[in-house]
């Protein structure tokens, strides 16, 4: 438990920069833009309880709008992101499976459910952001490819990182 | 009572969700990107310190084409300092040297290089971070450019960054007018292209040709008068109406942007100043003999 607590943290303390450095410059065709930075909030253990996890959503938007300029709209959305976390999650597992304090991913929930775990949240993400944007600035087309864009873009970025972070099966004799 | 605690036991996440929800309202709707505070913006020391180290590696990357571009300007310049010395010698044959002689307070501009090390142009409201700050003199509402054209205004300054709102954000409307007539019209981003953007309110019967240059008209302090901004592409559909809504094609390379140079003018200072003592009915500031 205390490990995965840490490696959220390394994640935070890496993904926020390189999300406003790198991710944030690697916009294609002017639609497609990679949301990285929400791995995090996906990858917290269903043991961590909603409280908690939506205080940890709102403080890692705060930080992306920061970086970003964008005031509050990256905060409003990793709050709902957290929020939906558990039921979405478990949509695709049953509920014994979260007890194990462990991130979710590809060994822990089976290939078939994160995938689905985790397009779902790319999408909600996307959805509540650029929804936010569509009230700002009213070109509801242009927002909608954009959406659509940015959701697949990241969802492909988001399962490249997934498979970089090793995440671990519970094991008879301890981690 | 352990009814009403049960309660907001039972359904603390709502409780929680809905005061994060509304935090993140409030930061929302704040709309005026200079109520904001500067911790809270990319011109803050963690952000700036992030974005800066970045900057030592990418800002290699345009420096053939931010070359270019100077090198243009630099003849560009030439060019009009050449024009200007000849009128000089000219006017001052006619006149005598002595009233020619020019004097620093009618040169009321100067400017601060800077660089930028974050900028964005796909967003609907966007903003660049610059790696000059209070510490170098820079304050906010002053206008930014590159060797193109006009690039943004200052709205927040940390210590050593500040952050400018760009050409590429509906909150930043810019006074313009056709380069060589007196019609002035207002610039905006209208959110789709970081390349092109609309001019409007022109008077219908404005004089112009595709390819015209628009230039700052000057009527407001932050800009000097005839500061490049862009080509007229063409004039849109406007046959109901009074006002022209010209597309415009920007001449900064907002994709590209690396060297800038902060607007400082002297004078508004004083102007502001003077503004300010007039609003309280303050005459202290200037004593009277």
């Amino acid at each position: 438990m205390n490990k995965t607590i840490l490696t959220l943290f390394i994640l935070y303390l890496v993904l926020i920069p390189v999300q406003a450095v790198v991710f944030n410059n690697l916009i294609l065709f002017n639609v497609a833009i990679p949301i990285v930075f929400i791995y995090v909030i996906i990858s917290l253990p269903m043991t961590i309880g909603t409280n908690v996890a939506l205080t940890i959503g709102f403080f890692t938007g705060l930080t992306m709008d920061i970086f970003m300029d964008t005031a509050g709209m990256n905060a409003l959305a990793c709050t709902v992101l957290a929020f939906v976390r558990r039921p979405v999650y478990h949509l695709y597992t049953t509920p014994e499976d979260d007890a194990m304090g462990m991130m979710p991913g590809t060994r822990t929930m089976g290939t078939a459910a994160y995938l689905k775990y985790l397009f779902s949240m790319t999408l909600i993400y996307c959805l509540t952001l650029f929804s936010v944007e569509a009230f700002q600035f009213r070109n509801l087309p242009l927002m909608m490819l954009r959406m659509a864009c940015s959701t697949a873009f990241s969802f492909i970025i988001l399962l490249a990182v997934s498979a970089f972070v090793r995440t671990r099966k519970p094991s008879m004799h301890g981690a | 009572m352990n009814e009403f605690f049960n309660f907001f036991h039972r359904h603390s996440k709502w409780l929680v969700f809905l005061i994060y929800v509304i935090l993140s309202c409030v930061l929302l709707v704040k709309s005026s990107p200079y109520q904001q505070h500067v911790y809270l913006t990319s011109a803050n020391t963690v952000a700036s310190a992030v974005y800066g180290g970045a900057n030592n590696v990418t800002s290699y990357f345009n420096l053939r084409q931010n070359n270019e571009d100077l090198n243009r300007r630099n003849a560009e310049l030439q060019a009009e300092v050449i024009h200007l010395q000849q009128r000089l010698q000219d006017l001052s044959e006619k006149y005598g040297t002595d009233t020619m002689r020019l004097d620093s307070t009618v040169m009321p501009f100067r400017f601060i290089v800077a660089h930028v090390i974050n900028n964005s142009v796909a967003r609907p409201y966007n903003y660049l971070t610059i790696n000059k700050g209070s510490a170098d003199g820079v304050k906010p509402e002053w206008g930014v450019i590159d060797q193109n054209g006009v690039v943004g205004i200052v709205s927040n300054v940390g210590t050593h960054s500040a952050r400018v709102i760009s050409l590429l954000n509906p909150n930043f409307r810019l006074s313009c007018k056709i380069k060589g007539s007196e019609y002035f019209g207002s610039l905006v981003w209208d959110g789709n292209d970081p390349r092109m953007a609309l001019l409007e309110e022109l008077p219908r019967h404005t004089q112009f040709t595709p390819g015209d240059t628009i230039v700052t008209s000057g009527y407001s302090a932050v800009f000097p008068a005839g500061i490049p901004v862009g080509v007229i592409e063409d004039s849109g559909d406007h046959r109901a109406e009074n006002f022209f809504t010209l597309h415009i094609r920007l001449l900064s390379d907002f994709t590209g942007l690396n060297n800038v140079q902060v607007v400082v003018n002297n004078l508004r200072q004083e102007l502001k100043e003077l503004e300010s003592t007039d609003d309280n009915g303050e005459t202290k500031k200037y004593p009277v003999n």
